[in-house]
């Protein structure tokens, strides 16, 4: 509310809290998330319609999270094992609402961590002792407003730590990015917040 | 015990740095290839290093940024592969040198450091965590300190990180994370 207010969003209180999460999918494999979520499949490569909400509507972004669909379109909540995808790499990626980077160089590694709050692996379905990280940001401090009625996006580039090498994702092997947003959300209500 | 952002904003206000830049998660990371030395030293040398392997490229924040760390992460990582148990079965301890001021001395990363090390709190993953049997590429999961008290790098402040070891690291490439809230530049409203 402090950050809807400082923005005039003077009737954003009126609406429908709610919990919520957009996703979607670069089929394209051009690096750029939720930019061109018109073109793609509902709800199969993302559930928005564009990348920006109608009024009245905003997300507060608590956490963001990194998975693929594999070659056939199936999601799988790993980054890798993709053929060309190994531990030792890491996807880079910025947040920008409307012109502003509000998060900037901003590093998911495919080996896991850091998750900035807690690793909480997940259990395998390979077998009981094994782990796999998440690929996930809880974000801290403070989360970010995507207010309505202006754009936003992801643009993200993966490396190799190990040798600085710049990776070109291969979609029929490796499958394609995608990424959540989850946090509180608003909803359009003409009526009385439930 | 102060939260990230009042601390943050504390330590701004009293060396009269910016406070009004965007919030945000920052995330910094650097690499290096010790080699034998028995020291690795994060956040000094950034030449010829590409975005996969810095995302600084000097060894301060920008003069509106500031951040708290919070968590501290280390990989050890084979060339162009997987990652291995960080310092294999030796020792590893930590310093973290913001200014002058040496603000995490000799700590080691994890307890029951080696290929059984273990992290001190309960919810953050172990440096050798083993995905038995499973054919992943990364068969290691990073170390990943959680620290108990917050440190602030303010803007234009040098920093850097040191990890020292009783073995070596040999031709593995380290990689040291450092996240947080933090501030980074941004004229007009924040979101």
């Amino acid at each position: 509310m402090y950050v809807a207010n400082k923005l005039g969003l003077s009737t954003l209180n009126q609406m429908q809290g709610s919990t919520g999460a957009v996703y979607d999918t670069d089929i394209s494999n051009v690096g750029i998330l939720f930019g061109n979520a018109s073109q793609h499949t509902f709800p199969a490569q993302t559930n928005v319609t564009e990348n920006k909400f109608e009024v009245n509507s905003a997300l507060l972004i608590e956490t963001i999270a990194f998975y693929r669909l594999d070659s056939q379109g199936v999601p799988l909540n790993l980054l890798f094992p993709a053929n060309g995808l190994v531990g030792t790499d890491v996807l880079v990626f910025d947040l920008i609402i409307g012109n502003k980077v509000v998060m900037k160089d901003t590093p998911i590694f495919l080996g896991g961590g850091p998750t900035t709050f807690a690793s909480m692996p997940k259990v395998d379905t390979f077998g009981q002792e094994a782990t796999i990280p998440r690929h996930q940001i809880f974000l801290e401090g403070a989360g970010i407003l995507i207010p309505p009625q202006v754009e936003w996006s992801i643009q993200y580039s993966i490396y190799n730590f190990t040798t600085g090498a710049k990776k070109q994702v291969n979609p029929q092997t490796d499958g394609t990015i995608a990424a959540y947003l989850f946090g509180t959300r608003v909803l359009l209500n003409f009526n009385t917040t439930l | 015990m102060a939260s990230q952002v009042s601390k943050l904003n504390y330590v701004d206000r009293k060396l009269g740095a910016p406070t009004s830049g965007q919030q945000t998660t920052r995330i910094v990371y650097d690499t290096v290839v010790p080699g034998t030395q028995k020291t690795a030293e994060f956040f000094k040398n950034f030449a010829g290093k590409s975005l996969g392997q810095s995302n600084l490229t000097q060894g301060k924040l920008d003069s509106s940024e500031s951040m708290v760390i919070k968590t501290i992460t280390f990989m050890e990582g084979f060339t162009g592969s997987g990652l291995t148990p960080l310092g294999a079965a030796h020792h590893v301890l930590c310093s973290v040198i913001v200014g002058n001021q040496t603000v995490v001395k000799n700590l080691p990363v994890n307890f029951n450091q080696g290929i059984t090390g273990q992290p001190f709190d309960r919810l953050h993953a172990a440096a050798s965590t083993t995905n038995q049997g499973v054919p992943f590429n990364s068969d290691m999961s990073p170390t990943e300190l959680r620290l108990l008290t917050d440190i602030v790098i303010p803007p234009q402040t040098d920093f850097y990180v040191k990890l020292e070891t009783d073995g070596d690291f040999g031709e593995n490439t380290l990689l040291c994370v450092l996240s947080g809230y933090g501030k980074i530049f941004s004229a007009g409203s924040s979101f």
